[in-house]
């Protein structure tokens, strides 16, 4: 992509005005999607991304600058203009830089560009028939089939040189029941850090299948009651609730600057000692995991909490920097017109000590949360609030009828307390993070749990 | 490379390829920034950058394919790519390259350009100095972004249309952390302007908004009446807008298809789409198809006047376009979404407001949306903040609640209207605003 002598001289230009160090990225990105509603497809697209981003550190003052002119003038302008935007301008220093290339963990069989639109729209035609088939009273399938190839090259002032291909494939089908004058909806979206093999495990018919028994349970549901009340939520994207309770107050992102609920908590319990929660980029195949970071560091298993005491922080290079502390191969960004930051990968809290049928026959009247949607929180309060996409009334240990519309708030210290029963079921489920370093996919995920008291809204 | 080297290549390409209907369009953004943490610049960031999208019409079917790299291989890559995902498609939409508009509106007289890295720089450590100085309980993690941006449009198509289009902004957002013990609040004001001097009410406002927060309670669940601050109700605006697309009408994914000339809101509410707004950062003369904009009452006295329609889905009806077909970014397939969308102001002050709501509820923070709120059903549940209405005055403020109800009801539901549209941030060419919304009995979870 960029050659080792070019990177040379564009690393050495970006240190001329005093930095101490310097960092080059640079990005090719093919994304090819397909996308189907009403039973026809109706778009096809490919886009190629390609540019760089220069980043400059003195001390943890940083200059960055990206451009997608990735000739040898475009490169070297951008680096003067980091140059310029960090200090005076001195002698270029030297740069030598020396490759470096890590095992591929997460090989791609079939890259999704290198096939035939057809192929992929076949595939994802098998998932909407069969979300259309599932009911006549299913009025609406639509759905996408994203392949993405994303190659990176690292280097900087460390001497490092070196690159890294991630590739990932995801369908997506939304479906709609309709009935008297009510649209209800349901959607089933999984993904993977594979090629289109992915096909070979996850047939993209369950998926549609999926999408609209989600969307029939809420046709006829009825809408949640609020209040205050025991909840438990299940496996698979039920773990955003650690990814926005808590995963995001333990980014370097918002701790280094103090701007956490969880800053300086390092060896405090601050979560019920059932619950252990880790970060791993390491994970073969998963939608999160990458073989290094987007600063070139290798991705690792980070603990962060461990039997309810906090462990680790997850933590990008200037993270490091402005906490004294080692980086955690959590330096994360969407492409080349971001600056990294710490970012999760793979973040889920682990099987505990609890039966899942325990769990239930424990509540006597609370929410059973089958599927989570997204959420958002706030690092400083810890504020954060996730939907309710399928949930059950639960009465006398036996869950009951359906109902929509719910969501859940709260704050990420109390939750973490509340989190009172971990079950056995560990699953993960993709999902698309957006935090200051652009759109990053991440994998949620847990077992069974009970939260003890949490405010449901619904009305 | 240039614009006109690139099409050129492009056109040849496409000729030789036999096309007759084809588009090129170019979108280049420049960008600067500078981030404050404590009482220096921490982070300074400059960008340029940009694509090219060339799609065409094989066999009645459009193919699209995008790119950054502006090599001729790169850009003759393109329009075979583009040739064949258009023979992948086989939705029976009829698909158009559109000849042009008999007129287009004049841009207002506006100097678009890039503010200098030098005077972004000081924006920043002012507003930054000035938040530190509001108040002792200002504390660290307070961050200031001051920012300028342009975006150049460029269109050009088998029919011999040519447009053109410079966009820009410049402004900042002070981001204050205030501490009290163990409490922690933040505020985030942004504002427009490319100097300290334009922006000097943004820290007195941002402290205020934080300080305000602290020591906040929490509420009963129950039904109350409500203000929505107007920042907050243009959330729903923008989250609920796709249910004005003819695109999501026309495939059932929107509750209002078939409801044109239908009440659909409180006979208060007027919804007004106007890509030329005066004084908009985003004045966007032509959509993403080369189809001329204009003003419209989608919504006029609670009635709903017209869907947003781009050339396909116009075709569809047997109307015309309505020249909402916009591409959200040099990469994106045409798909509609308003321009400059708010509710039209009303009569009433903050004050009279309060005073008409006696006691109730002030609403001035939502969040959560993309995951809260379903565009599909209407249905939503926000984690919201704000203050207790008491006597008919703005009382202590509360946290923890959420409201929760339907969009299609809720414009019903509203009782009267603020004097003053608060418009926000501009994403892609759209921005939304309204003004102050009072609605009676919203329903409420807290403790």
């Amino acid at each position: 992509m960029i050659s080792k002598s070019i990177a040379e001289a564009v690393l050495a230009c970006a240190m001329s005005g005093g930095a101490d160090f310097a960092e080059l990225y640079g990005e090719i990105t093919r994304n090819n999607s397909v996308s189907m509603v009403d039973g026809k497809i109706d778009r096809v697209t490919d886009n190629l991304i390609s540019g760089v981003g220069i980043r400059a550190f003195l001390g943890t003052r940083t200059v960055f600058a990206s451009t997608s002119d990735t000739s040898r003038e475009g490169l070297m302008k951008c680096a003067r203009a980091v140059a310029v935007a960090m200090g005076e301008l001195k002698k270029e220093i030297c740069v030598t830089l020396r490759e470096r290339l890590l095992p591929n963990i997460h090989p791609a069989a079939i890259v999704p560009s290198s096939v035939d639109a057809r192929v992929r729209a076949d595939l994802l035609r098998a998932g909407c028939f069969a979300a259309k088939e599932y009911d006549p009273a299913i009025s609406q399938v639509s759905g996408s089939l994203l392949g993405v190839d994303h190659t990176i090259l690292v280097a900087n002032t460390e001497g490092l040189y070196t690159t890294d291909r991630h590739v990932r494939t995801r369908i997506a089908i939304s479906s709609v029941a309709s009935a008297a004058g009510v649209n209800q909806s349901g959607s089933a979206s999984p993904g993977a850090g594979m090629g289109l093999e992915f096909f070979d495990k996850v047939d993209p018919a369950d998926i549609g299948r999926e999408a609209s028994r989600q969307a029939m349970v809420n046709l006829r549901a009825d809408y949640c009651p609020a209040g205050t009340m025991t909840v438990a939520i299940e496996n698979g994207f039920g773990g955003v609730i650690f990814h926005e309770a808590c995963g995001h107050s333990l980014e370097a992102t918002s701790v280094s600057i103090g701007a956490s609920q969880m800053a300086g908590k390092l060896g405090q319990q601050i979560a019920n000692p059932k619950v252990t929660a880790i970060d791993d980029g390491t994970i073969p195949g998963a939608w999160g995991s990458v073989n290094i970071d987007d600063e070139g560091t290798p991705t690792q298993r980070n603990v962060l909490i461990e039997n309810g005491i906090l462990k680790s922080y997850m933590i990008d290079r200037l993270g490091s920097r402005r906490m004294g502390m080692p980086m955690t191969g959590s330096g994360r960004r969407q492409g080349y017109t971001f600056e990294a930051t710490s970012r999760m990968t793979n973040t889920f809290i682990a099987n505990g000590p609890d039966k899942n049928e325990d769990i239930i026959a424990s509540m006597e009247h609370g929410l059973y949360c089958r599927k989570m949607g997204g959420g958002s929180v706030n690092p400083l309060t810890g504020a954060f609030n996730f939907a309710v996409t399928e949930g059950y009334l639960v009465r006398n240990g036996k869950i009951c009828e359906p109902v929509r519309g719910a969501s859940l708030i709260g704050t990420g210290s109390e939750i973490l307390q509340n989190i009172d029963m971990v079950g056995q079921n560990l699953e993960t489920a993709q999902g698309m993070c957006g935090s200051s370093s652009g759109s990053v996919p991440t994998d949620v995920g847990q077992p069974l749990i009970r939260v003890s008291t949490i405010t449901v809204g619904g009305r | 490379m240039k614009f006109e080297e690139m099409k050129q290549i492009l056109v040849d390409a496409a000729e030789r390829a036999g096309l007759t209907e084809y588009e090129i369009y170019y979108q280049m953004e420049e960008s600067i920034s500078a981030e404050t943490l404590k009482d220096e610049i921490s982070s300074f960031a400059s960008s340029v950058g940009g694509g090219v999208c060339f799609r065409c019409i094989v066999d009645g079917k459009m193919g699209y394919a995008s790119g950054e790299l502006m090599t001729a291989d790169a850009l003759e890559e393109l329009v075979q790519k583009a040739m064949s995902n258009a023979r992948c498609i086989d939705s029976e939409d009829e698909v158009f390259i559109f000849a042009g508009s008999p007129a287009y509106a004049k841009l207002s007289e506006r100097d678009v350009k890039l503010n200098d890295a030098a005077a972004v720089r000081d924006t920043a450590l002012s507003l930054q100095r000035a938040l530190y100085a509001q108040n002792e309980k200002v504390t660290d993690g307070t961050q200031t972004c001051a920012l300028t941006v342009t975006t150049e449009i460029a269109m050009y198509n088998s029919h011999g249309l040519s447009l053109s289009n410079l966009v820009g902004m410049s402004g900042a957002y002070v981001n204050p952390v205030v501490r009290d013990g163990e409490e922690a609040q933040e505020n985030f004001e942004f504002g427009e302007g490319t100097s300290y001097e334009a922006l000097k009410e943004l820290p007195a406002k941002g402290v205020q908004g934080a300080l305000d927060k602290l020591g906040a309670g929490t509420i009963a669940s129950g039904k109350y009446d409500a203000v929505f601050d107007g920042t907050q109700f243009r959330q729903f605006l923008s989250t609920f807008s796709p249910v004005f697309s003819a695109k999501n009408a026309q495939l059932g994914l929107s509750l209002l298809a078939g409801k044109e000339g239908e009440t659909v809101a409180a006979p208060c509410v007027t919804l007004i789409d106007d890509p030329m707004r005066e004084g908009a950062a985003m004045q966007t003369p032509f959509d993403g198809e080369g189809v001329a904009t204009a003003r419209r009452n989608v919504i006029e006295g609670g009635v709903l006047k017209t869907l947003l329609y781009d050339l396909t889905t116009a075709k569809k009806a047997g109307i015309a376009s309505t020249g909402n077909g916009q591409k959200g970014s040099y990469a994106s397939p045409v798909s509609i979404a308003p321009y400059n969308f708010s509710i039209a102001a009303g009569d009433a002050t903050e004050e009279a407001l309060f005073a008409a709501v006696g006691n109730g509820i002030y609403i001035t923070e939502c969040k959560g949306f993309h995951a809260g709120a379903n565009a599909v059903t209407g249905d939503f549940s926000i984690e919201s903040a704000g203050f207790m209405i008491r006597d008919g005055k703005r009382a202590e403020p509360i946290k923890s609640f959420t409201v929760a109800g339907n969009f299609f009801e809720l414009l019903k539901q509203i009782d009267r209207l603020g004097n003053d549209v608060k418009w926000g941030i501009p994403g892609g060419f759209t921005v939304f605003g309204s003004p102050n919304v009072l609605v009676k009995g919203v329903s409420i979870a807290g403790k």
